[in-house]
């Protein structure tokens, strides 16, 4: 899990874009958006987007965008539920 | 001293919009939709000559449309705009009303749209709030994969309308903007199961934009719906309807573009040039159909 947490803050770091933010900067518990690590909307396409590509899940909906985007910590957990359910399109990386 | 309470004075207007509407209503009983055109002229001149408000309303348009006008023929323009919305509100209470009613609708391009989704992309549909944008949402229909529609309160309520008023049911799920982050995580899921998302692209409300040419002006547009594309990959067509005669609509994608970073470096860059590219569509719009604009607000500072 550690192992995943890690490679989802780096994910963000340089696939969003944020020079100013370094991975080990990023609270496992704090929120994505707003006030947490200050993400936006369309932040969230990228990273809905990231996260099918790279892991090949997807986030369908709000109820699951609100429960996967709550934290970094809430998102390994969520990658790690569903990986496996949907097909994969890129890099498949294993949950420690 | 003469004393008028603002509450009555509200009330009292209120109750003559009421009647207006009523009277527009029976006439399109009566009488049908030319009946309701015929009745539109003396209500529209009235409303034209007596009210300033609209002047202001569409002015910001109208000058930059028409700049060299003078003001007769400003007041003119005025007179076919606000005639030209009139016609499209009674088209909608006509069909509303008359479930046997049809518009004629011709299409231009659809085999495009058809295409584009074939190719499993995903596809964004922007429109804007120009000609008869319910006419535009209805084809939508005939669509061969789902189609969402991403809007605010506002136009959500009048496309239920439209829809509840004729008994069909909406073409197109709703997604909410006020919803988690705007909506985008279940638009962005639509464009990758391939599905199409249909978006005003002209009002900004909030969100990202981009600072374009519009009219001989620089206007901010929003942008947000390129990153939408450019992350997903899905493309972007520019579809807009105009009212064409009494009975007619002419449904047509005015143009079709594949957004995508050249590189992380020239992202702004980039999305200025897809705002640009709708901005150019909607101004090959309204040169043809000048007054078929119904963004009745200061659209230049918004």
């Amino acid at each position: 899990m550690d192992q995943l947490k890690q490679q989802l803050k780096e994910m963000i770091v340089q696939d969003l874009n944020l020079p100013d933010v370094k991975p080990e900067d990023i609270d496992d518990k704090a929120s994505l958006f707003e006030e947490g690590l200050g993400l936006d909307s369309l932040d969230a396409v990228e990273l809905v987007v990231l996260l099918q590509k790279r892991f090949g899940v997807q986030i369908a909906d709000m109820d699951e965008g609100k429960e996967a985007f709550a934290s970094i910590e809430a998102l390994a957990q969520f990658v790690q539920a569903h990986q496996g359910s949907s097909e994969s399109t890129g890099t498949s990386v294993s949950a420690t | 001293m003469r004393y008028v309470v603002p509450g009555f004075q509200k009330a009292v207007l209120k109750k003559l919009e009421a009647l207006g509407h009523g009277i527009f209503y029976l006439t399109l009983r009566i009488a049908g939709q030319p009946g309701a055109y015929a009745l539109l002229v003396p209500v529209v001149l009235t409303y034209v000559s007596a009210s300033r408000r609209i002047h202001q309303l569409t002015s910001p348009y109208l000058r930059k449309r028409f700049p060299k006008h003078n003001p007769v023929e400003r007041w003119r323009d005025t007179f076919r705009i606000v005639h030209s919305f009139g016609q499209v509100l009674v088209d909608r209470a006509w069909l509303g009303l008359n479930r046997s009613a049809r518009l004629h609708c011709s299409l231009d391009e659809w085999d495009t749209i058809l295409g584009l989704i074939e190719q499993r992309k995903g596809l964004v549909l922007l429109t804007a709030h120009v000609g008869n944008w319910q006419v535009a949402l209805a084809h939508l229909k005939d669509l061969p994969v789902p189609v969402h529609a991403l809007m605010h309160y506002e136009e959500e309520v009048v496309a239920k309308h439209y829809f509840d008023l004729r008994g069909e049911s909406c073409p197109f799920r709703i997604i909410k903007t006020d919803g988690f982050l705007g909506g985008v995580v279940e638009a962005t899921a639509a464009i990758q199961r391939g599905e199409v998302v249909t978006i005003m692209g002209d009002r900004l409300a909030g969100g990202p934009s981009a600072t374009v040419k519009f009219l001989d002006s620089q206007i901010r547009f929003p942008a947000g719906v390129y990153r939408l594309a450019a992350a997903t990959g899905a493309p972007v067509a520019v579809l807009l309807a105009a009212k064409t005669g009494r009975q007619s609509y002419h449904l047509r994608v005015w143009d079709v573009f594949h957004p995508s970073y050249s590189s992380r470096k020239h992202r702004e860059a980039d999305l200025t040039a897809w705002t640009s590219r709708f901005s150019k569509a909607l101004e090959a719009y309204v040169t043809q159909f000048p007054y078929q604009w119904y963004n009745f607000y200061d659209f230049w500072n918004q």
